[in-house]
């Protein structure tokens, strides 16, 4: 029997066809490599690179100097933020290489340029750069601490910004009446993305033309583009990206980092394509970092267990610089849904955004989203715990109801639709949480300890940076090529836009291909990123699609000499008094003579599309093994509305990789700081254990969809759900089992040598 | 220094580095891409390939320990244009997402099925053990393993 590929980009990616930006080689080109900061804080006093220039194959060294004398800026630093206190955020933006400071391990110093990689490397080994060591901070609490070092002038107190969000007074006189008062500090430790391919670039300059082309990973080639000019003052119409397969990027690879503009100078300088392709251990500190937030809730419930307030105390890791959206994350991201899904009549959250001596943490799946979402339901649970309370009837008492919606929360968000009790009652007979006591017991039996945990998460999307979302399509003589901004680095959006419009137009999805940010096409449009691409390209196409539909009736109206009102589009093309056109035959009758020259019914869609609200319900059930601390995740179930879905296996693939991605920070993901010296204590995958085959076996997934009207597809997006479910579920479930024998509210990771340390804790006799 | 060796049925003399890792080798010296390099510590398995038969992590094994040696890698996996059971399985259980880790978890999973052509689940983990994938949640490509070794029975007791 002969199996179908699930998707349109299969065949060429299991046949390594694919390619990506490592696969790229141009004729004459030289290679790159970064010398990079073995210091957390440091003044450089003096670069010496002249050994390093001495080797027979070195073509250049870059310094800081070079970037100055070049006109290029820091590194962008996201939109600016405006304090509680009325004042601007201090942003301090990475330079491009270290001026006359380092404040961070893998800080890049120096770029070497030789005629092979291994030459590079081995000149940049002779790059001497002499520090003067200065104090560093490797945490929030030590930066924070009385006295401690500081990283910039600009901000006294390593603070950034302190944000608020919400009404503090109506906070505060509900927990002066509340009943029961629960709080709880919760840290989203640092973690590395790790997309598996190798953050990569290729860069060329046109003497001709003064023009740049860049190959490098992207999530659409305009944020790419629009960073690189920012930096480097070149218009952007004299730069090109180019990606065609990306490995990976789950937020890291929107824009720029120093590498991809000092192989644009470097290129310009020598006249040659410069290429640059990472090592895994310099991407430790090599790119940025995610999470790195503690969340510090308060709840506040009534005598009839209704919540009348939470309180959020928040601090955010920014790292040594501001940079991207990482702003963002500290403030908006875990603000805009603080009440999760219930009814909360008062809200308030202060943020504390704080410079550290470490790699500057920006967007990694979820961005918040599933920071927030874990701490909200972990919130919950401790006060069920605390107070000795139903978990189930606790959330069922404060769920916003189904006909509550449009349902504004108490600090202006508007969630516009959801059936969150029914999500949950569909989650636990998914999960046959009937059945649970009886398997808790037999586990108990067995001397192990079971645990059963919810999260009942909901996350606002994207919003999107651009204006619109734009998409195009152009017909070939066998087959419709169309055209976004959006690029992929795995969901297979050549496959879910392919369904959309060939559903729409009543055609084989073959007869379709997709190209993202393809740089002769002009288009205004979206990045991937806050799980919005399905739903703002993917709405873009839907209304594309109806315009293609009368355009074909016009012109085979036109064709076939009938008026334009006696044709109707069916099936698969254009039905009239003269039978039926099916449109790819239209296409070819009305193909122009020239290849070049716009076809007929050559169309464009545009459509505006902003935060949606994907939310679900995921239940985890653990044991764990007391003897070695070691967790089999038992069963995991998860329901989610995500509103219209599209390509229901792609969906379930997005649920699978965030739920893992999701176990991975709750059982083992963990970048460790020595907290003296600032160094990274783990910098590669044999430190930094990397999820693997078997941590969840088995994933149960359905859905509870309730389309949005908030776009025109009605879909809500699925990219972060899985991190946003997974959390929450994975760790109530552990706290359940541990909090049975005593173990006090832990952080993660649940690794086996924690978890076993916390037990024999517990059973210490006191 | 000089070696030959074969590559997917391919004699090759050829001139490197003592230094060359076989990964490199295949990638830039014979243009051989689909073999990728995703660490540097041997823990992803993106650039598994086979060594005389046997499965190797291509960037632990230097180009001049291949010499003599015959390779297969991804590109050399299908017959023509009929894909390997393993290479359909994969693509139809939406066994990959970005496709970086593909190429070698699919020689890795041919490697296995090799040595269990009815594998157990925890058979199948344990094979894939050496081998990251950052994407899928490796519940799809444990599915596309168990499948393949269902089509790969199927077309064994027919032939």
């Amino acid at each position: 029997m002969t199996l179908a590929p699930a998707r349109k980009e299969d065949l060429r990616l299991v046949t390594g066809q694919g390619r990506y930006t490592a696969d790229w080689n141009l004729p004459g080109q030289v290679h790159a490599h970064v010398v990079r900061s073995d210091r957390a804080h440091a003044r450089i006093l003096s670069i010496d690179a002249s050994a390093a220039q001495a080797h027979p194959d070195c073509l250049l060294v870059l310094t800081a100097a070079d970037v100055e004398a070049a006109g290029f800026g820091g590194l962008p630093a996201g939109a600016p933020l405006q304090g509680a206190d009325g004042k601007a955020q201090v942003k301090c933006a990475m330079p491009v290489l270290a001026t006359d400071r380092v404040r961070f391990v893998g800080q890049p110093v120096a770029l070497v340029i030789a005629t092979s990689a291994r030459a590079a490397q081995d000149a940049a080994e002779q790059v001497l750069v002499d520090y003067d060591e200065l104090p560093a901070v490797a945490s929030l609490q030590a930066a924070t601490a009385s006295g401690a070092p500081t990283l910039h002038d600009a901000a006294p107190g390593n603070v950034s910004l302190v944000h608020e969000s919400g009404d503090a007074a109506a906070v505060q006189a509900a927990f002066a009446r509340a009943r029961h008062v629960t709080t709880l500090s919760m840290h989203s430790q640092r973690l590395t993305g790790a997309p598996l391919e190798l953050r990569a670039c290729l860069a060329q300059w046109d003497a001709q033309s003064d023009a740049y082309t860049v190959y490098t990973p992207t999530q659409g080639m305009l944020g790419m583009r629009s960073s690189l000019s920012q930096v480097t003052g070149i218009p952007q119409d004299r730069i090109r990206v180019i990606a065609d397969d990306v490995g990976g990027s789950f937020g890291l690879r929107g824009g720029t980092a120093s590498e991809q503009v000092l192989l644009m100078l470097a290129s310009r300088k020598l006249g040659k394509p410069v290429k640059w392709v990472a090592s895994r251990s310099e991407l430790f500190t090599g790119e940025w970092h995610g999470r790195g937030l503690t969340l510090k809730g308060s709840i506040a419930l009534d005598a009839d267990l209704r919540i009348l307030a939470i309180r959020w105390d928040d601090q955010a890791d920014l790292g040594a610089y501001t940079c991207y959206w990482q702003s963002f994350i500290g403030t908006r991201n875990i603000s805009v849904t603080m009440g999760g899904v219930y009814r909360v009549p008062a809200l308030f959250a202060r943020q504390e955004l704080i410079y550290t001596n470490t790699v500057p943490i920006s967007a990694y799946r979820g961005a918040g989203r599933p920071d927030i979402a874990y701490a909200i339901e972990r919130l919950i649970d401790q006060a069920a715990a605390e107070h000795g309370l139903d978990r189930l009837e606790l959330r069922r008492r404060n769920f916003i109801g189904k006909t509550e919606f449009p349902y504004t929360t108490a600090n202006g968000t508007v969630y516009d639709c959801g059936d969150f009790a029914g999500t949950l009652d569909k989650a636990l007979a998914l999960a046959d949480f009937a059945g649970y006591t009886a398997r808790k017991a037999e586990s108990q039996r067995r001397g192990l300890l079971r645990g059963f945990g919810l999260g009942c998460y909901l996350e606002a999307s994207g919003a999107g940076a651009a204006p619109k979302d734009m998409v195009r399509a152009r017909f070939a003589s066998d087959h419709i090529q169309l055209f976004g901004v959006t690029g992929p680095s795995g969901q297979g959006h050549e496959t879910s836009f392919s369904q959309i419009v060939a559903d729409g137009l009543g055609i084989s999805p073959a007869l379709l291909r997709y190209k993202a940010s393809d740089p002769g096409q002009e288009l205004i449009g979206n990045g991937t990123g806050g799980s919005r691409s399905l739903y703002g390209a993917g709405s873009a196409f839907k209304v594309m699609v109806e315009r293609l539909r009368a355009r074909a009736c016009e012109q085979a109206a036109g064709l076939m000499g009938v008026s334009a009102d006696s044709v109707r589009y069916e099936g698969d093309g254009v039905s009239g008094s003269f039978g039926h056109l099916p449109l790819m035959t239209l296409a070819q009758r009305l193909m122009p003579a020239h290849a070049d020259a716009a076809h007929p019914l050559d169309c464009e869609g545009e459509s505006v599309s902003g935060t949606t609200f994907p939310n679900g319900c995921h239940v985890a059930e653990v044991e764990i093994d007391p003897a070695t601390g070691v967790t089999t995740v038992f069963a995991y179930s998860a329901i989610d509305d995500l509103g219209h879905v599209v390509s229901p296996q792609l969906v379930q693939g997005q649920v699978h990789g965030g739920v893992l991605q999701g176990a991975g920070q709750v059982f083992g993901e963990h970048l460790v700081y020595d907290a003296d010296t600032a160094q990274l204590l783990t910098g590669s995958f044999m430190d930094y254990p990397m999820p693997r085959a078997g941590w969840v076996t088995t994933i149960r997934n359905d859905y509870n969809n309730v389309p949005t009207a908030l776009n025109a597809l009605g879909a809500k997006g699925v990219g972060e759900s899985g991190c946003s479910g997974s959390l929450p579920a994975l760790v109530n479930a552990m706290s359940d089992a541990l909090r049975a024998v005593g173990v006090p509210p832990m952080d993660m990771p649940f690794t086996p040598a924690k978890v076993w340390m916390a037990l024999q804790e517990a059973q210490r006799p006191r | 220094m000089k070696i030959q060796l074969t590559v997917n049925g391919q004699s090759h003399a050829l001139d490197c580095e003592p230094r060359t890792l076989l990964a490199d080798l295949l990638r830039e010296t014979l243009g051989l891409t689909g073999t990728h390099v995703g660490c540097d510590t041997s823990q992803c398995g993106c650039c598994t390939v086979h060594l005389d038969g046997e499965p190797v992590k291509s960037c632990t094994v230097l180009a001049a320990q291949a010499d003599g040696s015959r390779i297969t890698t991804i590109e050399g996996l299908a017959g023509g244009e009929t894909l390997h059971p393993v290479q359909e399985a994969f693509a139809a259980c939406h066994g990959l997402q970005c496709g970086f880790c593909t190429p070698g978890m699919i020689m890795a999973s041919v490697d296995l099925l090799k040595r269990h052509p009815e594998p157990t689940d925890d058979q199948i983990r344990e094979g894939l053990a050496g081998n990251l994938c950052r994407c899928t949640g490796y519940v799809n490509i444990v599915e596309a393993v168990r499948v393949a070794s269902r089509q790969m029975a199927a077309a064994g007791s027919k032939a």
